[in-house]
This record gives structure tokens, C-alpha cells and sequence, in this order.
């Protein structure tokens, strides 16, 4: 079985958002990008199923700008994928998430893929939807939110967890599929140096924008735009209540919740 | 221009989610033609009424079997037939897990402009839709304008009110599953769990949080978190120092790497408010944190905060609480 994993960079969690100058996005200059959170959990599990033997190879592919890309893919190689694609995007105009989707769609029909894994969305914009997307344009049956992904070789099937509210479904399902995955057995490993310094030599396959970019030209145009990005304004911090016993502070936050911010049930 | 809204609704356990209900309401403020909901399962009387009595003034009712509506790809087929009698639709649906994942597949299948997570939504006058979602875990507001003639967007649960009940009785059509030959092979659900939870609401989906953090100090204490938020008809979270020490299982994870919650008043007991946490909860309306060191940073984007030993405040909430409920 062949796992194809797609990642996205997004900035580290630590970043301090600023508003690009034109007003309609992060001003991503000088932010670390580093792989989305459940983009690791997407790539642990594919390496789990190779250990497994379930899998014979795992390769990692991400569209998107240089150079934030190959640093991605590069460390997915370090964790322990096979291969790697890279799949040119330019940073102007941003797709979005349909037209994402097209983009690696276009990449992976390159590619066998009995099982596709993705992370349940990225930790910046937090949508999911290039996933389910993939998949339409795949003709893959997809499942969001899963968990406790397993091969059932006996019957072919993958068994799983797909988490929804108030509980999760028991799905099974064959090959190919798509998963947007929630969470790996374990916890993501995190790369060791040498395995690093290695794969700074590692080959990644290049698949420029000229192959890729007429397939999605017309949906560039007029899909979704973003119009602004907002910060809120600086939180003042909280007020902080007096009181001389718990049970002062207990009712004054109780009317506080009532006649101030009516949120009380 | 008017745009026809369909709400693709969703149901469990035989009820229709609440977000599902709000996206009705919804797409009633939002348009002037009638809307209608799609359902795609077995069936239920007790489904098509709450989505007449939330507005719905046709509900077209695919046939499935499967109580859960079979896979996406089965949904997205289905919703997809259905959508061929309106060319220029707006679709709204709860930006639940599986609704967002209808969400991708309709952009796709569809050739939709398409968003998922909008806390604001309206219509122009030449038909394109504007809104607003919350984006970095609510560090920040993204501005979206959606135009063509196919638009799908999937609302965040509790953005938008849930709608005053009508007395209207639903005009149901019922459609055959379309076969889906050709289309990718199906999975199959054999079963549904409840979460580990304990009683009271979901949690994604309350509009009341109380969690608890490293500052409970062990599970055996954890009942003081829970007492105050069954007092307050909450749902009960967890930081991921909670969940990483096993007091309380995964599900009640709140953060980056658990659930992103949104609801209108959040009380942290005892959580410090590390990034990773804020991350899961900041878009939350009103924000209480309880905890004894006044430099921890979740001081900085609580609302109200009470500096204090928690294991005298809280049983003094939970108190006060009931007093004021009547309880």
C-alpha cells in the first residue's frame, strides 16, 4: 500500500500577527513557518502504518511558495517519509481552498495513493475543507475528524473512529480513501538532528506552476476573496474582582455575569 | 438579486443539530424566498417537524438508510442532484465536522465559492455574500466576499441565533437515494459512541464552558470543575495538562490540538492560558479565569478574572450559582 501525506506550513503558534500592508492578510514577513499541528499527526500515522508494514512507502507533497515549502518537506523527510513533492505555487494569487485542492489533485494523480492523509485543518485558517475537496476530485470517499485509523488485513478494510459532535462513528472503509485525520496512536515524533542534517541533501520532486496552474486559472479569478484581516483590539486584561472571602467573590462574579456581561443561564 | 437558500441539515440520534436549525433561521433572515432543508437518511417526522418549526417551508427528504447519512461522498452526490433544480443557490450548513467536510466537497463537486466557519453572513444587493470568520484560533478576523452564482458557506454553531419556533407544518418531497455507480467505493458505519462525557452538553456545541487545568492537581478533584458547570448547565473541558495527565480522556481537550470552542461565557479554572490553549477558546464571548497567580496569562484575555485559591472559589461559585438559579 502507497500513503501519500499533504502538509501545509503554517506559522509557529508563538507568532505575533501582524496585518499586511494591503489590509487583507498576515504580514508573513519574518514569520517561521513549521508544520501545521495535525499535519504531524497526519505524517506520525503514515509512518506507524509503514512500520506496521501496512504500508510499503509514504511520500509527503505540499503546494505552495518557496521556501517555506521544501523547509516542510524536508523536515516530513527527516521524521522518516520516503519521498517528497513539491509542488510550485506562487504566493500571489492565493487559492483557495478548492482551488488548493485541484492543484495537489493535479499532483497526486502523478502518484499511486491507496490511502491519502491529511490533517484535519491547519492550525491558521482552520477551514478542513481542501481534504474533503481532495477527495471530491480524486473520486475518493473521505472521512473528517478520524482517529484510530487500523488495516484490517483479513477483510481489507480500514477500520476507524470518525469523531463527530457528541461522540464519534465506527466507520470501515476500503482503499483508496481519503482521511482528514484528528489524531495518530501517538503522540508525532519529532525529527532527530543527524536525520535532519540529512535531509538537507534529501531529493525533492519539483512540479512547476506551468503543469499545475491552468487547471485552477478560471477558479483563481473568482473564488472566494479575502477582504480583510482583522486583529481584535489589544485585550485591556481582565478586571480583576476584590473581595474578602470566596463567597463575596463568588456573588459579585455571578452579578457581574448578570447585569454586566448577560451571560448568566 | 435574490438567491434561493437550501439548508443541507444534519441530523443525530434522530434530531436535527442545533447548528443545523440555526443555519434555518438564518437563511430566513437572509432571503426572501422560502427555505428549504435537505435531509439525507431514513425518513423522520420528528426531523422534517423541528426543521418546519425553524422555518423551513419545504424540506426535500433523500432516502438513506443510514441514520448518519452515509459518507460525505454519498451526501455531496445527493445534495448535489438535489442542487440541480437551483442554479443559483446559497447553501448553508453547521460548520460541524461533517459539515465542513460537505462544505469542501460541494465547492469542489459544485464549482461553489465556498467558506466554512462564518460568525457573520449577508447578502448584497447584487447577490454576492459577505462575512466574517474567525481565524489563528480567534487571534484574528478574516473578511470574505463569496460571488458567483453557486455559494457555500457552513456557520460556526452559536454565531447566529437560534430561531423562535413557528407552527408552520413542513412540506416534505421525498427523493430516492440517486445511485451513486461510478462513484467511489462507500464506507460503512457500524456503530456510534457516545463521548466520554460527563451529562450536560457538548462541548463544541454549548454555550457555557467550564474547564479545568493543571491547577486541579488531580483527577480525584476534578468534581469541583464539573459541580460548577452542571450548576451553570455547562459543558465541561479540560486543558491539555489535564488530558496529558489521563485525570480526564482526550475529548475534553480544548486547544489547538483538541476542540475549538466558541461559546458565550468560558470559566478557566486553574488554567494558566499557554498559546496552545488560548488557541482553542478565544473567540469565546466572555471569558472568566480563576486561578492564584496574577501573572498567568490567562489574566490577559479573561473578562473577569478572581485571584484566589480555587478550592475555596469554586465551591462558592457553584453556590452562588444555584442560589441565583434557583437550584
Amino acid at each position: 500500500m502507497e500513503i501519500v501525506v499533504c502538509v501545509k506550513p503554517v506559522p509557529d503558534a508563538e507568532t505575533r500577527l501582524r496585518v499586511r500592508p494591503d489590509g487583507t492578510g498576515l504580514d508573513e514577513e519574518g514569520v517561521k513557518f513549521v508544520l501545521a499541528g495535525y499535519d504531524e499527526s497526519a505524517v506520525e500515522q503514515a509512518l506507524l502504518l509503514k512500520e506496521a508494514k501496512v504500508a510499503t512507502g509514504v511520500r509527503v507533497v505540499t503546494a505552495g511558495p518557496s521556501p517555506r515549502s521544501e523547509e516542510v518537506l524536508r523536515y516530513a523527510i527527516a521524521l522518516g517519509c520516503d519521498h517528497a513533492t513539491w509542488i510550485e505555487v506562487p504566493a500571489d494569487p492565493r487559492p483557495d481552498a478548492v482551488a488548493t485542492a485541484r492543484i495537489l489533485a493535479e499532483g497526486l494523480k502523478r502518484y499511486p495513493h491507496d490511502l491519502v492523509l491529511v490533517g484535519k485543518h491547519a492550525s491558521d485558517r482552520e477551514a478542513g475543507l481542501v481534504g474533503p475537496a481532495l477527495g471530491e476530485f480524486l473520486g475518493l470517499t473521505d472521512y473528517a475528524g478520524v482517529v484510530d485509523l487500523r488495516w484490517d488485513a483479513g477483510r481489507s478494510l480500514f477500520t476507524f473512529l470518525e469523531s463527530v459532535e457528541g461522540g464519534a462513528l465506527r466507520v470501515e472503509a476500503p482503499a483508496p480513501l481519503l482521511v482528514s485525520l484528528q489524531q495518530a496512536w501517538n503522540d508525532p515524533r519529532t525529527a532527530k538532528l543527524p536525520n535532519i542534517l540529512k535531509s538537507r541533501k534529501a531529493p525533492i520532486e519539483r512540479i512547476p506552476w506551468t503543469e499545475v496552474g491552468p487547471a485552477v486559472q478560471e477558479r483563481l479569478a473568482r473564488s472566494a476573496q479575502r477582504t480583510a484581516f482583522r486583529l481584535p483590539p489589544p485585550r485591556t486584561g481582565a478586571k480583576l474582582l476584590e473581595f474578602k472571602t470566596p463567597d463575596e467573590a463568588a456573588e459579585k462574579l455571578v452579578r457581574l455575569l448578570k447585569e454586566e456581561a448577560k451571560v448568566f443561564p | 438579486m435574490s438567491r434561493a437558500v437550501l439548508v443541507v441539515a444534519e441530523c443525530r440520534e434522530g434530531q436535527v443539530v442545533p447548528s443545523s436549525l440555526e443555519a434555518v433561521g438564518l437563511g430566513r433572515s437572509l432571503a426572501s424566498d422560502p427555505v428549504v432543508a435537505v435531509v439525507v437518511g431514513p425518513p423522520s417526522p420528528a426531523v422534517h417537524a423541528s426543521l418546519a418549526a425553524a422555518g423551513a417551508a419545504r424540506v426535500v427528504q433523500v432516502d438513506h438508510p443510514d441514520p448518519h447519512g452515509a459518507s460525505t461522498a454519498f451526501w455531496s452526490t445527493a445534495v448535489a442532484e438535489v442542487l440541480k433544480e437551483f442554479p443559483d443557490a446559497l447553501v448553508l450548513l453547521g460548520s460541524t465536522i461533517r459539515g465542513r467536510d460537505l462544505v469542501g466537497r460541494l465547492g469542489a463537486r459544485w464549482d461553489a465559492a465556498c467558506v466554512a466557519g462564518a460568525t457573520s453572513l449577508t447578502v448584497d444587493p447584487d447577490g454576492s455574500v459577505r462575512g466574517s470568520r474567525p481565524v489563528f484560533g480567534g487571534r484574528a478576523t478574516e473578511e470574505f466576499r463569496l460571488a458567483g452564482p453557486r455559494i457555500v458557506v457552513a456557520i460556526r454553531p452559536h454565531a447566529f441565533p437560534r430561531p423562535s419556533p413557528t407552527s408552520a407544518a413542513p412540506a416534505v418531497e421525498t427523493r430516492a437515494a440517486p445511485s451513486i455507480s461510478g462513484a467511489p467505493a462507500a464506507g460503512r458505519v457500524t456503530g456510534f459512541q457516545p463521548a466520554e462525557t460527563s451529562q450536560g452538553p457538548e462541548l463544541t456545541d454549548a454555550s457555557i464552558v467550564v474547564s479545568g487545568g493543571r491547577g486541579v492537581r488531580a483527577a480525584e478533584n476534578f468534581h469541583l470543575v464539573e459541580e460548577l458547570a452542571q450548576s451553570l448547565g455547562a459543558a465541561v473541558g479540560a486543558s491539555r495538562a489535564v488530558t496529558d495527565a489521563g485525570w480526564r480522556p482526550t475529548t475534553f481537550q480544548v486547544g489547538q490540538t483538541g476542540k475549538s470552542v466558541s461559546p458565550q461565557l468560558y470559566v478557566a479554572v486553574g488554567i494558566s492560558g499557554a498559546i496552545q490553549h488560548l488557541a482553542g477558546m478565544m473567540s469565546s464571548r466572555v471569558i472568566v479565569a480563576i486561578n492564584t497567580d496574577p501573572t498567568a496569562p490567562i489574566f490577559k484575555v479573561a473578562d473577569y478574572g478572581i485571584v484566589g485559591d480555587l478550592f475555596q472559589i469554586v465551591p462558592a461559585l457553584t453556590r452562588a450559582v444555584r442560589a441565583a438559579r434557583g437550584q
